[in-house]
């Protein structure tokens, strides 16, 4: 199991470039979807995305293990709430690439006698409540540390100070909100990684939304959400500090 | 220039996986061609072997970088036939990846009117190169290794304790009766041959990653001389071949030490 899950966690790299590359694709679609003079190319794009598409779900034939494994590891943390959260977000993960493997058989005629669109949904369906776990982590996380900081007392200084800064703001909105939002991006900005992740799940929430239907959006949110989560990914994998732990 | 090599390797495992599939494909295609099953069933294994070799085409759209990276390290090699033979092979391997991706191009549309024949034809013309030329850099580790094998083995018979053990050679070069030189030289060259052909087994035994790499280059060769005609040997040779040096070459990857160096 080991070598398989070695195996299959090397190629994540290129996967997040043709990632990003599909939803340029998808953008860059919807700009031109009124240009007609620009038919060719809006043509040219279209079949991009869609061996992207193709090719990265074969790539991702293996990925089912791998999330299987990442959930037995994060089933022994030894924060409760954290290790709910992420083995229930890798336990969806895993059901949602089993679906995504065989809507690929389907697609390449291995299996014919599949409902693809019951299929679909569901995959959009586990991915979904992946991305809901994942974000349940990231807000756990961001309330552990703005409580930490409340009950620091350099950084109440500083909220003191910035309150008292501008009293007239401070009295036309509610304090606790500006002292809330006030902790909630010292938090963030203490903590980069944690911010990224954050911004990641929150744009990638937006393609399940539209997939299944809960928050109609229109190709271009979906390919700029898109196109900032792998963003986001690829500078995650760069540079292994800002990866969030675990 | 580093880090985008380093990125680039990671993705080599899984195109070695989705080449023994594919070429897994190309065998069973032509099985059940022979086993004459149903025309629907072949359409689904060819179609399933187009799409994976497309997939993989898309997975080597950057190696370019990384064979010419190759090719400027194996410029500082010492010995002088390796450091020629490495280089060249990495430089046709880079062409033959620029082919590659622009046959990638062709096939996806991006470029709509390309001869994707020609493409074909270059690229795998630089692939046979480079093969050909990872073949000679075998052979020659293989005779070096032989040398100091044979070497090694003079020494030890000279100096064993039976001082009556003459080599083989030695004992035929005394003929008995006068005999003609034509029929002497027979079996001298057959006991030459045998001794050449146990030592070329003790040192591809003893070698595992010299014979791994022999035996890959040797099945790979196969797939650009069909492709080009100049040794046509049919899908289902091919695909053994083809399936033969991928799944050797998965083996170098899960086990490092199997790779032959440099």
């Amino acid at each position: 199991m080991d070598a398989v899950i070695k195996f299959t966690s090397q190629s994540q790299g290129r996967d997040r470039i043709f990632r990003a590359t599909q939803y340029a694709c998808a953008l860059a679609i919807y700009l031109l979807r009124n240009h007609s003079e620009r038919k060719d190319l809006v043509a040219k794009l279209k079949s991009l995305e869609a061996h992207m598409s193709a090719g990265r779900k074969l790539f991702r034939l293996g990925n089912t293990a791998n999330s299987i494994e990442a959930a037995k590891r994060t089933m022994q943390l030894s924060d409760r709430v954290l290790s709910l959260c992420l083995t229930v977000a890798n336990i969806n993960r895993a059901l949602y690439f089993f679906c995504d493997n065989v809507l690929w058989a389907r697609s390449v005629g291995l299996i014919r006698n599949i409902d693809k669109e019951r299929w679909s949904v569901n995959a959009s369906r586990c991915y979904f409540f992946s991305l809901v776990m994942n974000l349940t982590r990231d807000i756990y996380v961001v309330l552990r540390l703005m409580l930490q900081k409340a009950r620091d007392k350099r950084c109440r200084q500083k909220m003191d100070q910035h309150l008292s800064e501008s009293p007239e703001v401070a009295e036309a909105v509610i304090p606790q909100l500006d002292a809330f939002i006030f902790l909630l991006l010292e938090s963030l900005k203490s903590d980069p990684a944690l911010a990224l992740d954050t911004l990641k799940n929150i744009c990638d929430l937006f393609i399940p939304l539209d997939k299944l239907g809960i928050y109609q959006s229109h190709g271009g949110v979906i390919g700029f959400c898109g196109l900032m989560s792998s963003l986001i990914g690829i500078v995650t994998l760069a540079r292994p500090t800002l990866r969030i732990k675990p | 220039m580093d880090s985008w090599v380093r990125f680039n390797a990671q993705s080599q495992a899984k195109e070695k996986v989705i080449r023994a599939a594919q070429y897994a494909c190309t065998l069973l295609g032509y099985t059940l061609h022979k086993g004459g099953a149903a025309a629907e069933v072949r359409k689904t294994v060819s179609q399933l072997e187009a799409h994976m070799s497309l997939t993989r085409k898309l997975l080597r759209l950057g190696n370019s970088v990384e064979a010419l990276e190759a090719a400027k390290r194996s410029i500082h090699l010492s010995d002088s036939v390796l450091r020629l033979c490495l280089t060249i092979s990495h430089l046709n391997r880079a062409m033959y990846f620029a082919c590659d991706n622009v046959l990638w191009t062709g096939k996806t549309n991006l470029i709509s009117k390309l001869d994707q024949h020609k493409w074909s034809e270059r690229s795998f013309r630089y692939y046979l190169f480079s093969l050909i030329l990872n073949l000679t850099r075998d052979v020659y580790e293989l005779c070096l290794l032989m040398e100091s094998e044979a070497r090694y083995r003079t020494a030890k018979s000279s100096s064993s304790l039976h001082p009556s053990s003459t080599s083989p050679a030695d004992q035929l070069s005394s003929p008995s009766s006068p005999a003609s030189p034509a029929i002497v030289a027979l079996p001298v060259m057959g006991a030459w041959l045998r001794r050449q052909l146990h030592l070329v087994v003790t040192v591809l035994y003893s070698n595992p990653p010299l014979l791994l790499d022999l035996l890959k280059n040797s099945c790979d060769i196969f797939i650009p001389m069909d492709r080009l005609g100049i040794y046509s040997t049919g899908p289902g040779v091919v695909g053994a071949c083809g399936l033969i040096s991928s799944v050797l070459s998965i083996l170098t990857m899960v086990y490092p030490w199997l790779k032959l160096k440099p």
